[in-house]
């Protein structure tokens, strides 16, 4: 570069030497406020992993800690099972372009979004009354809805906040944080012995087929009050091979008749 | 006092009942620190009736050991400070030259930083690798620093403060100074992890190579002064800034100023530690203060590397003009306040000088200050107005002061400038580090010394 050798360090020399005595760019941030507008927070985005999956779990805190209330977020459960928003969604969510379809009356292209199903709320507010509108019963109202539905339908949370004044994302966070809360109609259990001697009886050929019909495999989570298929921890004494269970109890399931035994399982569950 | 008193009352009350349980740390402190205090009285008292006129017979006998053991000992402790010192000016020139501000939060300017660095690694884990050469291991930063600290035993500091005056001195120095090769290669093998190996090896190559034009560089100015003996060296160049060596040996000066970067281990030829680039080599294993050691001998070599610089180019303590006017002291003599009355003036200075600059400070700062806080000001900037007088006329009065002012002074510029170059240059590639070694400068350094040896022959014919 040039012609004089040393030239380009003497050069980068001379520039440290002249940043020694420059003005500094380091802020003293609690002593010395950064010069930003006043209603500058940052700038709002939603962080990927290294998979390119959202890191976001929906747990509405920045909505519920908003000020003026301009977050608006939709998406799906920790659980990856509900859709769950926060706001109303004609504003920004699901985004503009659905809004529009929605206002329109045509049906969103979406099929994870489902409105929640109405219920008769009365028992919410007959609860609510028992427990004095308390947002700090929280757990124990949730309890109770629990008991009076079987579960707890996203409607009657929905009315809960309506009604008691708690933030959703209160509720919602409740709700999601005790395991023997549950958002799902119960379902059942189907369970495959993969034991050797079930293995060589046929139960791989069987648990293909229960997957198939029942419209799952094992170990994946199903939606709410579809029917689970799962491995069984341990072969049950004494039963026969290959061994099936529902809900524990080993079933007479052949390895021929699996098909047409959860096809009449699936049948009579959902239907 | 009354604390540890009653502490002590209630130890020697509940003894059997195992009391120490009971106590709380301060007690604890409190007990022992008594404990310490009167038995170290008790021995000091002991030792000075019993051994006390043989042991000053035995140090008269052997003036020049003690005096020896003196100096190894005052160095070894004047290493750590300086260690403290170089660190903390790397981190604030380099994050000036980032445009940074750097440490600001501990002590005044930050200036405490580095002391909480050697507090930190002190409180680190002492950890070793399971597999790992237990003793080579624990001995190699001991000996990379040790060669560190021993080199400094041959550098006249000023006029009559030096360690050691050897004939050899400068062989000695490079002797020393190739040791840290041994401790680095130790600390590479022992670690029983190939890449602490090989890192060792690299670091081995690099400062072995570099210590070859190192060390021939030298040899020009060992022709001109004749002698090996550093302070002969320094009063070689004795006389203005024109009899230093750089203008005699400029090229010596320039390969010697590449090889001590290299051989300190400095960016751009900081191969051994890489920091940025590889997992810090020989160290990789280390933890706790086993690498604060290492961490230390680089820096203590930073400061060594610059010494040597100043005394062998740049001629050490001596000043680098004669002043235009001359002092004289004679006016001292008269004021012979014998040893009380110096200290009655040094104190009547003291609280004067308190009462003085803590009204300024009460009269400026108005009534936003204190009776305690301007007390306390006055006293802080009177200490240092004191010290200042005091190190003013240590430095008319005493031949040594001043000569430890200019060495000082010459040492901790090409410190700075190590920093700088630090904060400017990217590091070289490890080839062009070793090809630069041997093919540049080992021929320019044989070439120097010849003209030399051609040119102290010819011009002594």
């Amino acid at each position: 570069m040039s012609s004089i050798p040393g030239l380009g360090i003497a050069k980068g020399m001379a520039l440290t030497m002249r940043r020694f005595f420059a003005p500094k760019a380091t802020i003293q941030y609690p002593e010395a406020a950064p010069d930003v507008a006043v209603r500058f927070r940052g700038r709002l985005q939603l962080l990927y992993d290294e998979l390119g999956n959202i890191k976001c779990e929906t747990c509405f805190q920045c909505a519920q800690a908003c000020p003026v209330e301009c977050i608006d977020m939709g998406g799906f459960d920790t659980r990856g099972r509900f859709h769950v928003h926060w706001g109303a969604a004609e504003q920004y969510a699901e985004r503009r372009e659905e809004s529009a379809l929605r206002r329109s009356g045509r049906p969103v292209p979406d099929p994870a979004y489902t409105h929640f199903d109405p219920i008769d709320t009365s028992a919410v507010d007959a609860i609510l009354q028992k427990y004095d509108f308390d947002r700090k019963q929280m757990l124990a109202i949730l309890e109770s809805i629990q008991a009076a539905y079987g579960f707890l339908p996203v409607a009657a949370l929905k009315h809960l906040s309506q009604v008691s004044g708690a933030p959703y994302a209160l509720i919602y966070g409740t709700a999601t944080y005790y395991s023997h809360l549950r958002f799902e109609v119960p379902g059942r259990t189907v369970a495959v012995c993969l034991c050797t001697a079930c293995l060589v009886a046929g139960s791989g050929r069987v648990a293909r087929a229960l997957a198939a019909e029942l419209g799952t495999e094992i170990g994946r989570r199903p939606a709410g009050g579809r029917i689970a298929l799962e491995q069984v921890p341990a072969h049950i004494p004494g039963a026969p091979s290959p061994l099936v269970t529902l809900d524990g109890v080993p079933q007479p399931v052949g390895h021929g008749g699996a098909a047409a035994w959860a096809r009449a399982l699936a049948g009579r569950t959902v239907a | 006092m009354r604390a540890s008193m009653t502490s002590v009352l209630a130890f020697a009350r509940d003894l059997p009942a195992g009391v120490m349980a009971r106590l709380s740390i301060q007690e604890r402190i409190a007990i022992i620190f008594t404990v310490l205090a009167i038995g170290g009285a008790a021995t000091t008292v002991i030792a000075i009736v019993w051994l006390g006129p043989p042991l000053t017979d035995f140090l008269g006998a052997n003036q020049p050991l003690v005096r020896f053991v003196v100096a190894a000992t005052a160095i070894l402790m004047l290493t750590v400070p300086t260690a403290f010192v170089l660190i903390y000016l790397e981190l604030k020139v380099i994050a000036r030259m980032n445009l940074r501000v750097g440490p600001n939060r501990v002590g005044p300017w930050g200036s405490a930083m580095s002391v909480i660095h050697g507090l930190k690694v002190l409180s680190k884990e002492d950890f070793a690798p399971t597999g790992a050469d237990f003793t080579v291991f624990t001995l190699a930063p001991v000996v990379t620093y040790m060669a560190s600290v021993m080199t400094l035993l041959v550098i006249p500091f000023a006029p009559g403060l030096i360690g050691q005056d050897l004939n050899i001195g400068l062989l000695y120095f490079f002797a020393m100074s190739g040791l840290t090769v041994v401790g680095l290669l130790m600390a590479g093998w022992s670690s029983f992890n190939k890449y602490s190996l090989l890192g060792g090896l690299r670091s081995a190559a690099q400062m072995i190579s570099y210590e070859v034009p190192l060390t021939l560089s030298v040899v020009g100015v060992i022709l001109l002064a004749g002698t090996m003996s550093l302070n002969s060296i320094v009063l070689a160049q004795s006389g203005s800034f024109l009899d230093w060596f750089v203008f005699k040996q400029p090229l010596a000066w320039l390969i010697f100023f590449i090889a001590a970067t290299a051989e300190a281990n400095r960016t751009p030829l900081d191969m051994t530690e890489a920091d940025s680039e590889i997992v810090a080599g020989f160290a990789t294993e280390y933890s706790g203060m086993r690498f604060g050691f290492f961490f230390f001998a680089e820096y203590v070599n930073v400061f060594i590397v610059s010494a040597l610089a100043t005394t062998l180019f740049f001629g050490g303590w001596t000043a680098p003009f004669q002043w235009p006017w001359t002092y004289n002291l004679n006016w001292f003599q008269p004021l012979s306040f014998g040893f009380f009355g110096w200290l009655g003036i040094l104190l009547a200075g003291l609280l004067l000088g308190s009462y003085f600059f803590g009204l300024l400070a009460r009269l400026v700062g108005g009534r936003t200050w204190g009776l305690w806080p301007s007390v306390t000001m006055g006293l802080l900037v009177d200490l240092v107005v004191m010290v200042g007088l005091i190190g003013l006329a240590g430095f008319v009065a005493f031949n040594w002061v001043q000569g430890l002012v200019w060495f000082m002074a010459k040492t901790y510029f090409f410190v700075i400038v190590f920093v700088w170059m630090r904060a400017t240059l990217p590091r070289v590639r490890v080839d062009q580090l070793m090809s630069f070694a041997w093919k540049w400068l080992l021929p320019a350094s044989l070439l120097n010394l010849f003209v030399t040896a051609t040119a102290v022959v010819l011009l002594n014919r």
